[in-house]
This record gives C-alpha cells, sequence and structure tokens, in this order.
C-alpha cells in the first residue's frame, strides 16, 4: 500500500479506538446513560477514520451522523472527554450540555452536526470559499451518507465547489441504506459518485471496509484539493451492521435484513479487514495490535469516568436566555 | 456634512463605508454585480467579483457561502434579491443560523447580514411581495430590522453589519426611492431602539416602512382633530417595549399597523406584550392593521389587501371612540 508505517499505525489505532468507543455508545444508549438516541457505527467505521485521520487541525470538517461523527472526530484529535460528556448532559460538555448530538469544536473546525440530513453541504461550501480567499491551503473534508446525496444542496454544493475549483473533498460514505431503503432504489445509478461527473469533477469508488484503501484515495484528493486542484468525490462503499439507530427495527424496505446477509457482512468487519492486511503484509504484529486495543479501552474508560463525574447541565432559564444572542442583548 | 439622498443610495453607502472599513465584510447575492437592485450596482468596480460576489440560482449554497465565510470569521451580506426568495433556504436562514451560537455553548458568534426588497405596492403577488420580517422574528437568534428613512437605513445597515449576530433586515420596494438627509459621516442606529417619529397626545400609532409614510400621512391629516404619536419600531428584534409604553402613559390608546399576515404576526405580539405588561395604560383594546390570512394577490387586487391610509385612519378612529 501507498502508506508510509506510520500513517498504517496512526490509521489502525483510530479503527481500534472507533470501535470501542462505538461499542461503549451502543451500551450506554442500551442502559440508558446516553441522551436521545445513538446510530451505531459498527462496520461503517473505515471511512470516517480513512478520510479524518491525516487532517491539519485547521481543515475544516463537516462528520457523518453514523456514530455520532465520533469516528472523524477522534480521528481528526478532537478529545473525546467533552464529546461524550456533551452527549451525556452534562456541564462540562463541548456545548455546556446544551446540543445533546449537535457537536461544535470551533477551534477543531469541526463547527456543528446538523440533525438536518444535507445541511452539511451549504455551509461546506462556504468554509472552502473561505480557505481559498486566504489561501493558506486548508481544505474541506465533508463527510456524509448516501442518503444525503438525495438532497438539492448536495447537488448545489458540488456546482459551487466545481465553478469555483474549491479545496473540497465530497466523501460519499455509501452502507447502500437510508434509515430502511436502499440506495439502490433512491439512486438511479449503481455509483452516487456518477453525479461528479455532471459537474467535471474527478470521482473515484473505494473499498469503504479497507480503512487503508479509503486513506489513499482521500489523501490523494487532499493533495490535489490543497494544490488548488479543486475537488474530488471519493465514494467509500461501506456496510452497516446493525438497525439505523438503537431501539428501531432492522428493516431493509418494510422486511427484516436477514440474518444469512448480515453474517456475511460481518465477514468484512473493518478492523477484521485492516488486521488481516497488516499482518499479511507484515506491517504489524498481533502484539502491537493488542496494545492498540488497551490503550483503547482505557482512554474510553476514562472519557466514560469523566462524563460520568461530570454535573448535569441545568443551569437557570435567565443564564440561557442571555445566552441566545453574542453581547448578550434580549428579544 | 448632510445631503438629500434616496433610501436604496443609503443602504449602498452603507455597504461601501463598512467594507471599505473592514475587508472581511462581503456581499454574495445573485446578480448582485450588475446590479438588479440599485443598492449593489457599481459595487464591482471598487471592490471586485470576489467580495460582490455572484452565485447560480441556488440559494441554499448561495446562503452556504455566507453562512460558512461566517462561521470562518468573515462577516458577509447575503443578498436574497425579494425576500420571498429566503425561503429557498429557510431551514439554513432560520434554524441552521439563529441556534448557532446558542446551541453550541455560545462558543462562537454568527455574523451574518440578511438583506432582500420586500413589500406590496409593486403588484408582483406572493413570493415578490410578502414581507418577512415577522416570520424571522419568530426563530430565536435572529435579530430583525427594517429602515424607514434613508437616515435610518445607513444607520440600521451599518449596525447590522457590525453586529455580532446574524441580522436580518429587508427594505420595502415602496419607498426606496424615497428622500431624505443623510450624513456622510460615520454614525450608527443601533439595533433595539424605536423612534419617535411624530410626537402626539391622543393614540400611538406603531408602524414601519411604507406602513410608517401611511401613517404620518394620516397624523398630518388628522391634525386639529385628533393628536397622532407615530411611532417607527426599527426593529423587531430585540424590540423596544418601552418606547411604546412611556408612549402609552400619554395616549392609553394603540394602533399597531404591520405589513404582514395578522396570523401569528409582530403585531400580535407587540398587542399580547403590551397588554401583558401596560394593561393598565390601556383605555381601549389595541387594534391592529395587518394582511387578512390570505396570499398576496397581484394586479389590481393587490390593494384589497395592503395596508393603507384609508384602513389606518378607520383604526385610530375606532381606537379612540
Amino acid at each position: 500500500m501507498n502508506l508510509s508505517d506510520n500513517q498504517v499505525n496512526v490509521l489502525m489505532r483510530n479503527l481500534i479506538r472507533a470501535r470501542h468507543f462505538d461499542e461503549m455508545m451502543v451500551r450506554r444508549m442500551m442502559q440508558g446513560r446516553l441522551i436521545g438516541f445513538y446510530h451505531p457505527a459498527e462496520g461503517h467505521l473505515a471511512p470516517g477514520v480513512g478520510a479524518c485521520s491525516f487532517l491539519n487541525r485547521d481543515d475544516n470538517m463537516n462528520p457523518h451522523h453514523r456514530g455520532h461523527g465520533m469516528p472523524h472526530m477522534l480521528s481528526k484529535n478532537i478529545p473525546m472527554h467533552t464529546y461524550l460528556a456533551e452527549h451525556t448532559g452534562k456541564a462540562t460538555g463541548c456545548c455546556e450540555g446544551r446540543s445533546a448530538f449537535h457537536f461544535s469544536f470551533p477551534d477543531d473546525k469541526v463547527y456543528q452536526m446538523s440533525g438536518f440530513i444535507g445541511h452539511n453541504f451549504a455551509p461546506s461550501v462556504g468554509w472552502a470559499w473561505a480557505a481559498k480567499r486566504r489561501g493558506q491551503g486548508q481544505v474541506v473534508m465533508n463527510c456524509s451518507g448516501d442518503g444525503s446525496y438525495g438532497q438539492g444542496r448536495a447537488h448545489e454544493a458540488m456546482l459551487m465547489a466545481a465553478n469555483w475549483k474549491l479545496p473540497m473533498v465530497f466523501l460519499c460514505e455509501n452502507n447502500g441504506m437510508s434509515i430502511f431503503a436502499s440506495a439502490s432504489e433512491m439512486h438511479p445509478t449503481e455509483n452516487v459518485s456518477s453525479l461528479a461527473s455532471g459537474f467535471d469533477m474527478p470521482a473515484v469508488v473505494v473499498d469503504g471496509q479497507d480503512v487503508f484503501a479509503v486513506a489513499e484515495a482521500v489523501l490523494e484528493a487532499i493533495e490535489r484539493a490543497r494544490t488548488g486542484g479543486g475537488p474530488t468525490f471519493v465514494e467509500a462503499k461501506c456496510l452497516r451492521f446493525r438497525e439505523h439507530d438503537i431501539g428501531t427495527p432492522d428493516l431493509e424496505g418494510w422486511e427484516d435484513r436477514s440474518d444469512e446477509a448480515l453474517a456475511h457482512m460481518r465477514e468484512r468487519e473493518p478492523v477484521r479487514v485492516a488486521t488481516e492486511r497488516v499482518l499479511a503484509e507484515g506491517l504489524m504484529t498481533q502484539d502491537q495490535i493488542d496494545a492498540l486495543n488497551e490503550e483503547a479501552l482505557a482512554e474510553v474508560a476514562d472519557v466514560e469516568a469523566f462524563a460520568d463525574e461530570s454535573p448535569i447541565a441545568r443551569p437557570p432559564v435567565a443564564e440561557l436566555e442571555a445566552a441566545v444572542f453574542a453581547g448578550g442583548s434580549s428579544s | 456634512m448632510s445631503r438629500t439622498i434616496t433610501l436604496i443610495e443609503a443602504i449602498k453607502e452603507a455597504f461601501q463605508d463598512e467594507m471599505r472599513r473592514d475587508e472581511d465584510v462581503f456581499l454574495v447575492g445573485q446578480d448582485v454585480r450588475g446590479g438588479i437592485f440599485p443598492h449593489t450596482k457599481g459595487l464591482v468596480e471598487e471592490f471586485g467579483p470576489d467580495r460582490i460576489l455572484d452565485t447560480p440560482i441556488a440559494e441554499s449554497g448561495m446562503y452556504g457561502v455566507a453562512m460558512g465565510a461566517a462561521q470562518e470569521g468573515l462577516r458577509p451580506i447575503v443578498d436574497f434579491m425579494f425576500g420571498g426568495f429566503s425561503y429557498v433556504t429557510f431551514s439554513e436562514a432560520t434554524v441552521s443560523t439563529g441556534q448557532y451560537y446558542f446551541l453550541h455553548g455560545s462558543q462562537r458568534p454568527l455574523p451574518l447580514v440578511m438583506t432582500a426588497g420586500v413589500g406590496t405596492g409593486q403588484r408582483l403577488a406572493n413570493d415578490h411581495a410578502m414581507s418577512i420580517h415577522g416570520t424571522f422574528a419568530h426563530h430565536p437568534g435572529l435579530k430583525v430590522a427594517m429602515p424607514s428613512t434613508p437616515y435610518d437605513a445607513k444607520g440600521l445597515f451599518k449596525a447590522a453589519i457590525r453586529d455580532d449576530n446574524p441580522v436580518v433586515i429587508p427594505w420595502h420596494m415602496g419607498i426606496m426611492m424615497e428622500r431624505g438627509e443623510v450624513p456622510e459621516d460615520d454614525y450608527v442606529v443601533p439595533l433595539g431602539k424605536a423612534d419617535v417619529k411624530r410626537v402626539g397626545s391622543d393614540v400611538t400609532v406603531l408602524a414601519n416602512s411604507l406602513q410608517l409614510k401611511h401613517a404620518l400621512g394620516v397624523a398630518e391629516k388628522l391634525d386639529g382633530e385628533l393628536s397622532v404619536e407615530v411611532i417607527d419600531p426599527r426593529s423587531f428584534v430585540p424590540f423596544d417595549l418601552e418606547t411604546v409604553l412611556t408612549s402609552l402613559e400619554k395616549t392609553n390608546r394603540l394602533v399597531v399597523v404591520d405589513e404582514d399576515w395578522e396570523s401569528g404576526g409582530f403585531a400580535a405580539t407587540v398587542s399580547a406584550r403590551v397588554m401583558e405588561q401596560g394593561f393598565d395604560l390601556l383605555d381601549a383594546p389595541v387594534l391592529r392593521v395587518t394582511l387578512p390570512n390570505i396570499p398576496v394577490p397581484g394586479g389590481y387586487m393587490e390593494e384589497y389587501v395592503a395596508p393603507n391610509p384609508e384602513r389606518i385612519e378607520a383604526a385610530i378612529r375606532e381606537v379612540c371612540a
């Protein structure tokens, strides 16, 4: 593969972290110890990790909602302590416990995680336009799913990014499903990335179960964006092992997904795929992988302890009223 | 130094002043370079196409340039052309923008100005004639203002551009060519300050923009018979209720004129707040002069729905009866 030993290590580490964090989030959701809902990322971890592990701190990123952006954000070195504290309604959360899962880490250039699917596209254009205007080489990593490309906003953003040769990567994490509906029913083409040809935008389809394949494709796209070559569409074909969000039935269309199909999918679990590759290619040892697992479990425990020990955010209403406008102006 | 210019020229001056003062200010819209309305005409020659930015007819993408750039620390003005067109990117312009600061723990402000031509009088109907101030004022996190005079236009737009919050500031097409004294020097009209445009003692009329012009005309006509105080709210959010209550201490009667639909409109909010906070000041129920709840028709039927001097006079007489 076209990746350095260090890059392979970083990807492996972040992928393993993402899996343990996802397991923790699922567990807490089922225990009633997470606010709101949770869209599990099991099976669908590699695109976010592959796309975000080598971004600079001043590169903009929009996270996909699966895993509630966690694979993307931990890969961008965003501390998970205030992330989980936010998702548990704590005063130490990144948004003071106000946002549930609408995270914002502006210093790390993750401004928002909108609950409106496809509302990443329009502001992404603005971030990229500002980056081009500054001329300091920042890029925008715009991650969202196959379903989001139903939005007209996606088409508007691709139009404007292509028109202005903006430094953007459109990462389409195509897991083949919206909530229940199949992408094959909702898109007329086999690949969502076929859309890119209408804008003369380079496009590539990669195996989204293989974190290294995603990273290789994305690194090329980032390089193109940084050097003035404009936007690239990267479609990562991936798999969703679980229901849309914890507690909803796991349907395809209106019927249960088959156990057989799910068992077949699980053979391509991303950590397993990556592990087999690094061992087969002699890039890492099993001992190194075991150590990464131990590190990740310790990190998860530390993050959970921070969230659990933090006070619940319940400020007086007057404090909220004063927080609506910058400068504290009333309505 | 002060001279007489039109309201639309005053808006253009505000843009020019603020863009000269602050490199981060830029304008984004559709056909703003060519100047589909006069307030943007010629700006591209001074500021260039990177600061007077035309986008495809893609309102969400266009709005996204402004919103994303504001998150990146720039200070965009986004021009919807006609107010109704803001509805094409309504979720971004209201929910995403208004909640941005608050929901995210008040970490980063979102300095952004939205503007557009609005209002009846051109017989354009519906999407080209509707007002937007009331609808935007409904959504928390957005400041909303509208100028009635060239002086206020320049001062309010400058205040809006300098404000760290999202500000919606439409202007009424029916008064765009009204002339008035405007200083060449720098000044702002602060957001959230109403202005008593005419002093009176029998009844208070709250009116803005084209309807303020109508109200002042009616007040003049009734002079000697009824003494009408006319207040221009200038800002809808924040709203200067204090100035209205102070006026009511003298007049005890209120007519709210608002070029918006009656249901859920700004006039209803004012009426409710006056009842809640100034009930003892009232000698008569607050009356509203608004658009009835039917879509704004085009052609000659527009005059059936738009507030006008006759309806304002009738309301004044009724509240004073």
